[in-house]
């Protein structure tokens, strides 16, 4: 059986040889981006008409093969912003290969591509939310926030925060590590992204998932620049969906 | 220099965002009066005018690099950049860079600490706006500063949400103009949290 990300509507047609044929249709309107996009996987459609985005056969498909392709972004930009990642090994320790953005701060360009890319996804989806984790999602939120007109709320490490907030535990490699945000910040019901420069093992995302569904927000995505899919973070999101520009194996 | 005597007199996004801000009494320490920028950023008027009157004074000045301070300034400093096709270039703690920094330590009330920026970030001669929520003292602007012009940039101005004059009247910093939206404030003002 295949995953279906959120934001896609799901059409089976039984076929006479008793196999399904399931094509999945982009519900929402965006305004036409600049750019058209190229390729079968059309995430940015040019028209505000719901469109087949692509079809295949649940025979022998593999889910991890299908899923990736929704939800990792195509468009002529990705090739740039992709080019400007610095990649750094064995940091911060030996056998670590770091994804380095700084680098893609310093093409203003690139940069600015890269927040199109998720505005031009998230405006008119009624996020009143972006949560950023601390610090490299403090780079990358605001500009999203501002640009769709919602509320930016960094989520910090320990002690940072002043004035009342809650806590969440989160595992790392070695040892534990704590995420905070404020209490109000967010209400229950509001719509939210979370938002971070990476996903590796997911860890540090569900920490964040976990602290605004206590109080009752909506998670309705995770955002990264760069996906580490060998680690399977987007697995062990809980179901949220996840959404990538870059997957770097 | 503040922004109401240099051009805003009588703005009312100097208020707005005045008010967006949310004083935390005796944090992290008994007597601080924490000015905590994190209920602007949940005002979405008043983060969108502190955004456009740095992008408004920026916008024509050649400036090519934003640096930004971890870690508030990091959430203030790329907006700017996107705005006016600046580079962003964030100033971190110790070890958070990877590949060869340059580092410049400064002074706390107790001990030091120490800002790393990355080698081959700015070119010399390049023009610099450095960012950062807050200025009390100083030491962390003046770090930012030296790092800087060690790497033979020449640093334009300091931007500050929310500061005071350094010594009464000394709205200069190692030479480099301080430019600050609001004055801290000591009420607690009822606000969004």
């Amino acid at each position: 059986m295949l995953k279906i990300s959120l934001g896609f509507h799901k059409c089976i047609r039984h076929l006479p040889s008793g196999n399904s044929e399931i094509s999945l249709k982009l519900l929402t309107s965006f305004t036409p981006p600049v750019k058209q996009p190229t390729g079968a996987l059309c995430f940015y459609p040019s028209s505000a008409a719901a469109r087949t985005v692509k079809r295949f056969s649940n025979m022998a498909a593999s889910n991890s093969d299908h899923n990736q392709g929704y939800t990792v972004a195509k468009d002529d930009r990705i090739s740039r912003i992709s080019s400007s990642i610095r990649v750094i090994p064995d940091f911060p320790k030996p056998g670590i290969i770091f994804q380095d953005i700084t680098t893609m701060l310093l093409d203003p360009v690139a940069f600015r591509d890269t927040i199109d890319l998720f505005v031009e996804r998230y405006k008119e989806k009624n996020i009143s939310v972006v949560a950023g984790v601390e610090a490299r999602g403090f780079i990358f939120g605001p500009p999203i926030a501002l640009a769709i007109g919602a509320k930016f709320v960094p989520m910090r490490k320990p002690n940072k925060l002043p004035g009342a907030v809650i806590s969440e535990e989160y595992s790392l490699e070695y040892g534990t590590d704590i995420m905070e945000m404020h209490v109000g910040a967010v209400q229950a019901g509001e719509r939210t992204l979370v938002i971070d420069d990476l996903i590796a093992t997911g860890g540090t995302l569900v920490a964040a998932i976990k602290l605004l569904e206590r109080v009752g927000a909506n998670v309705v995505e995770c955002a990264c620049v760069i996906e580490l899919p060998d680690l399977k973070g987007r697995d062990r999101l809980g179901g949220k969906p996840l959404f990538v520009l870059v997957s770097s194996t | 220099m503040f922004a109401e005597e240099n051009g805003l007199h009588g703005d009312p996004r100097i208020k707005a965002i005045s008010d967006a801000i949310r004083v935390v009494p005796h944090f992290p320490k008994p007597g601080i009066m924490f000015q905590d920028i994190t209920t602007l950023l949940l005002d979405l008027k008043a983060f969108r005018y502190a955004v456009d009157i740095f992008v408004d004074r920026y916008r024509d000045k050649q400036i090519s690099v934003v640096a930004g301070v971890e870690a508030r300034g990091f959430i203030f400093g790329p907006p700017i950049a996107l705005a006016i096709g600046a580079k962003f270039v964030p100033l971190r703690k110790p070890r958070k860079l990877p590949g060869e920094v340059i580092s410049e330590a400064y002074v706390l009330e107790y001990g030091t600490d120490c800002l790393e920026m990355h080698v081959g970030a700015v070119q010399p001669g390049e023009s610099v706006l450095i960012v950062d929520d807050l200025v009390a003292t100083g030491g962390t602007l003046s770090a930012a500063i030296r790092l800087l012009e060690r790497a033979g940039a020449e640093v334009v101005e300091c931007a500050c949400v929310i500061g005071l004059p350094l010594v009464k009247g000394n709205w200069r910093l190692n030479g480099v103009p301080l430019y600050v939206l609001v004055e801290p404030r000591l009420d607690d003002l009822e606000c969004t949290l």
